[in-house]
């Protein structure tokens, strides 16, 4: 188990910061500790929401008046629990995709691969900015949970034509490998292939999917909070003193997921940069861990399996020692 | 006549691909302020969008194609990746020679540097150099960087740098993997036991040998950069390409105006595909060309 420590503790902090978010409603204060005017002794407006950081808020509060932490932590668990389960959903479904194209339908690779032309050439950012457009793109009062499962059907589709190449190509490599094809020789079924052979390799590899497709995911995320499409939609009350008479108010985050708080602070940046840098922040810290366990899973399957980075990382080591230690050889006649 | 069969095929598939793909979030239609999933809904917008498509010599056929100012602000986008694309590709290759030159032990150290800078993401970078230039503003009362494209303005310094910065350490990191690992071949060991200087071999010996590795890596980097421009022209509200692709989204909704769109934004990509394909055959004299 010395292998994962990383592994281990990084998604340990994570399931932490996962479990304070959720259980925000026993020990968190309701209104975040809202603040919205400090007066004088006389009754003088001396301050107004957002404040810098001080000592009683720590990381500053929103313009609306809330403490940014309390924000930033009960957002977590909106942010986190999405960007897992796309992350999930994509790798599934792609597998499954993948191991069908190349077993069952290798005729249809090309044309697959022609049908989603798309994601090859354009950043799936556009992508999503243009898919998001219809559904929450405007101020709707569709209810919340049916929003969000729209937006992750949305995020899991721009994923699953890249995991299903992926899975694509790794299964190609497999099947050309001296065990499955003496399997195939032998008489075994595609199905009994895919599930005895195929299987243990496409387990770990899907470990590491995963975690790839989860740092794409909370990436995507973040880049449409800038574009205002927030996780679970828009919020009608806005943001207090930034409304336009005339127009819409501004819109703010109706779920205060982290992406949300991102992309209602950054107009406001120049003013109160710390309603922007403490998600972003929250953002970077999840990201680090995401990455750090990634390395490890990398460098754990990789490294092990017959895969042609262990054997070059092999040979490449194997160079050094081919000389003689000193003093080994003997003579025979010894006279 | 079998080609030109398979040409017509992948033809259709991709633009049914297209048609699939940017209608699919009519599935879920907002009706009475409630989801409902309909095929129906989709359809209809399929083949509205496939007629429009379709009819080439229609009076309103791309006629936004003159109302917008396309040319120019393509031009300005395209400034800034093809000037973010030199700088990453010297400055890396630059910055590759001279960690690999340095000490095995500063190595190590400058290399978990780089490796941190992989899991940055690209917002914080833009917010602190954003944050850095209003500083600099305020405390000097300079304006020495242009930042927002308002009034007309087109900054190319700052969208530049804060573009490039991410891509850069992405090619840096790459470079000095592959190099690291050619190191230990044996005609490089002979290279040494010759006598000839580390950078003449890094620079002639090695880096021949990875400009295929180099040119394929460069499409991600592109790729990088082009996603990055998307955000820094949105958030800068710079005059560039973006604007009007934005415009088309929300305003017009003209199908194939957007395709046109997406197609000249694909276009900087299969250029660098294109021409590491080109180039790899040429080197290689095997491996077939396909889009």
């Amino acid at each position: 188990m010395s292998k994962y420590k990383k592994t281990i503790i990084g998604s340990t902090i994570l399931l932490l910061i996962l479990l304070a978010s959720c259980l925000y409603p026993l020990y968190g204060p309701t209104n975040f500790n809202h603040m919205n005017f400090i007066e004088d002794n006389h009754g003088n407006v001396i301050g107004k929401p957002p404040f810098p950081p001080s000592v009683s808020h720590l990381f500053g509060t929103s313009r609306n008046g809330e403490d940014m932490f309390w924000l930033l932590l009960y957002g977590a668990k909106f942010t986190l629990i999405t960007s897992f389960t796309v992350a999930l959903l994509r790798v599934l479904f792609g597998g499954v995709f993948g191991l069908f194209l190349s077993l069952w339908a290798p005729f249809l690779k090309s044309l697959f691969k022609d049908f989603f032309l798309a994601f090859r050439y354009i950043p799936s950012l556009l992508i999503a900015v243009i898919l998001m457009a219809p559904i929450v793109g405007n101020f709707n009062d569709v209810p919340i949970a049916s929003l969000v499962t729209c937006q992750i059907i949305i995020l899991v589709f721009l994923g699953i034509p890249t995991a299903t190449l992926m899975t694509v190509d790794i299964t190609d490599e497999l099947l050309k490998t001296s065990f499955v094809q003496s399997s195939f020789l032998m008489g075994a079924s595609k199905f009994h292939i895919a599930r005895r052979q195929l299987l243990p390799f496409i387990c770990s590899y899907s470990v590491l999917f995963m975690v790839q497709q989860l740092l794409s995911t909370l990436q995507i995320i973040m880049h449409l909070g800038i574009f205002g499409y927030f996780l679970g939609g828009l919020n009608r009350a806005g943001i207090f003193g930034w409304d336009d008479p005339q127009g819409p108010p501004t819109p703010a985050t109706l779920s205060f997921e982290w992406a949300g708080l991102i992309g209602q602070g950054f107009k406001d940046f120049n003013l109160a940069p710390w309603t922007v840098f403490t998600p972003v922040l929250g953002f970077f810290l999840v990201i680090v861990i995401v990455n750090m366990i990634k390395k490890e899973i990398e460098n754990n399957i990789l490294g092990l399996e017959t895969t042609k980075w262990g054997k070059k990382r092999k040979q490449a080591s194997s160079v050094k020692q081919f000389g003689v230690p000193l003093n080994t050889f003997e003579l025979i006649n010894k006279e | 006549m079998n080609s030109i069969l398979q040409f017509i095929i992948r033809l259709v598939v991709i633009i049914s691909g297209f048609l699939f793909t940017f209608n699919l979030p009519h599935f879920f239609c907002i009706e009475n302020n409630k989801i409902r999933l309909s095929f129906q809904v989709f359809l209809n917008w399929v083949k509205e969008d496939f007629l429009t498509l379709m009819q080439l010599k229609g009076p309103n056929y791309l006629e936004y194609l003159n109302v917008l100012p396309i040319a120019e602000s393509y031009e300005y986008t395209m400034t800034i990746l093809a000037t973010s694309l030199l700088l990453v590709f010297f400055l890396a290759i630059l910055t590759a020679v001279c960690v690999l030159l340095t000490p095995r032990r500063v190595q190590n150290r400058l290399k978990n540097v780089i490796n941190f800078f992989e899991a940055v993401p690209d917002l914080l970078v833009i917010f602190l150099l954003q944050f850095l230039v209003i500083f600099l503003f305020k405390k000097t009362g300079l304006k020495i960087f242009q930042l927002y494209g308002i009034f007309g303005a087109k900054p190319y310094f700052i969208p530049v740098v804060t573009v490039s910065f991410l891509p850069f350490f992405l090619l840096l990191q790459f470079l000095i993997k592959v190099m690291t690992e050619e190191q230990n071949q044996h005609y490089v060991v002979y290279l040494r036991a010759k006598g000839i200087g580390m950078v003449r071999i890094l620079l002639v010996h090695i880096f021949r040998n990875i400009f295929p590795l180099l040119l394929l890596q460069l499409r991600v980097i592109v790729w990088v950069i082009l996603a990055n421009i998307y955000l820094i022209e949105y958030m800068f509200n710079l005059n560039g390409f973006t604007k009007v692709f934005q415009k088309n989204i929300f305003l017009l909704k003209d199908f194939p105006m957007l395709i046109v769109c997406l197609v000249m934004l694909a276009i900087p990509l299969v250029a660098v595909e294109t021409v590491g394909l080109l180039l790899t055959k040429k080197l290689n004299g095997k491996e077939s060309a396909r889009l």
